[in-house]
């Protein structure tokens, strides 16, 4: 298993992050029908409180659309391979919905945000799985108002299982004139991580 | 404030202290207290138990749970004063008790489970408990008043368990 990553392997690794998260900013657009910018994305790798710490502080609430996605190739067990997280302010998550012509924190908004999560998530999952050849299922997406740390967390100890460190995509998408900023987090699994990295020819192996 | 992070633990003789775990999901804070004195512990387990390469003990509720015991009694704690109190252990993506969801990410109802496993077979009793259910949970120790509260996201800070109430101890909660 890679605890450890090599300057190679975090170039691929920056690389599928910037593939990723500018794919899922163009179907944010597209779904906003106006320009969304992107910062550039951050690679994580790091002891698992720290890595929850450079994700944000862990008692503050936010909206959060959590869409796991299983591998249905190796992944015999269904468990998730890699998790997509978007994070954003309640104010954002209204503004979201205002944007969408539904009402805020009802079923109709909630439904709408996980249809973000939805979208963005799986057509971000899509580029991955292009670019490496990895068969990646989007489950449906949960959607959540809680603690920023409640959310990360329990994410984390999922997809980090045995490791002590974790990896963190993590992409700032920004709404034009509407305000609004949305955190977009890849978390792989160690196995997804290792099928990732495998695909592209930089496993631990090599 | 000494923030006890996921996957670590820290105890306390210091009246003054304050050991907080922000934003517990399906982790699960475990406070040691020792009824008589002031000293308390605290762990933020993520997982119910290490496989037999691991060494780190914090993140795991078998290890966690004896290393914390330890440390507290290093610090003059004693093992028949202690009692436990539990917070977090939620299912925050729709998974239940019987099974961890979709894709495995609901660990809760196993963390906790695993927790009280290890605290039986350490001896010592559960004595309050706010698990369960779907949302976050920020759980404080206050050292010196030997006090636990609990705050679920969106909500207030509640007392969850202090010396006093243990005249009319209910026992064991369920």
């Amino acid at each position: 298993m890679i605890t450890d990553y090599d300057e190679r392997q975090l170039d691929a690794l920056r690389e599928l992050a910037s593939i990723g998260s500018g794919t899922a900013a163009t179907a944010l657009a597209q779904l906003l029908g106006r320009p969304v910018e992107l910062a550039v994305p951050r690679v994580l790798a790091l002891p698992l409180a720290d890595a929850l710490d450079a994700v944000g502080e862990p008692d503050a609430m936010v909206a959060s659309v959590v869409m796991p996605t299983t591998g249905c190739a190796g992944g015999a067990r269904g468990d998730a391979e890699i998790v997509v997280l978007l994070l954003f302010s309640y104010r954002c998550a209204a503004t979201l919905c205002e944007l969408l012509c539904v009402e805020p924190r009802s079923e109709l908004g909630d439904s709408a945000l996980g249809e973000i999560g939805n979208i963005l998530g799986a057509s971000a999952v899509g580029a991955l799985a292009t670019m490496t050849g990895l068969a990646l299922e989007p489950q449906p997406p949960h959607v959540l108002y809680d603690m920023l740390g409640a959310v990360v967390a329990s994410v984390l100890s999922a997809t980090a299982g045995e490791l002590d460190s974790a990896l963190v995509l993590d992409a700032e998408l920004a709404v034009a004139d509407a305000a609004c900023g949305l955190s977009f987090l890849l978390l792989p699994t160690a196995v997804g991580v290792a099928e990732l990295l495998g695909r592209l020819g930089l496993g631990a192996e090599e | 404030m000494k923030v006890v992070r996921m996957g670590e633990l820290r105890a306390s003789a210091t009246p003054e202290d304050e050991l907080v775990s922000m934003g517990l999901g399906s982790c699960v804070g475990v406070a040691l207290v020792d009824r008589e004195r002031a000293i308390a512990g605290l762990a933020h387990v993520m997982l119910p138990a290490a496989n037999a390469a691991y060494s780190a003990p914090a993140k795991f509720a078998d290890r966690a749970v004896p290393t914390l015991l330890a440390l507290a009694e290093r610090l003059g704690a004693r093992r028949e004063r202690m009692v436990a109190v539990l917070a977090g252990g939620a299912q925050m993506f729709g998974g239940n008790a019987r099974g961890a969801g979709v894709a495995g990410l609901d660990l809760g109802a196993r963390n906790e489970a695993a927790v009280r496993a290890a605290l039986t077979a350490a001896g010592i009793p559960v004595r309050a408990a706010a698990t369960g259910g779907a949302r976050g949970r920020t759980v404080r120790v206050r050292v010196g008043e030997a006090r636990v509260t609990v705050k679920e996201a969106g909500g207030e800070e509640v007392p969850l368990w202090h010396p006093a109430a243990a005249a009319d101890d209910p026992g064991e909660t369920p």
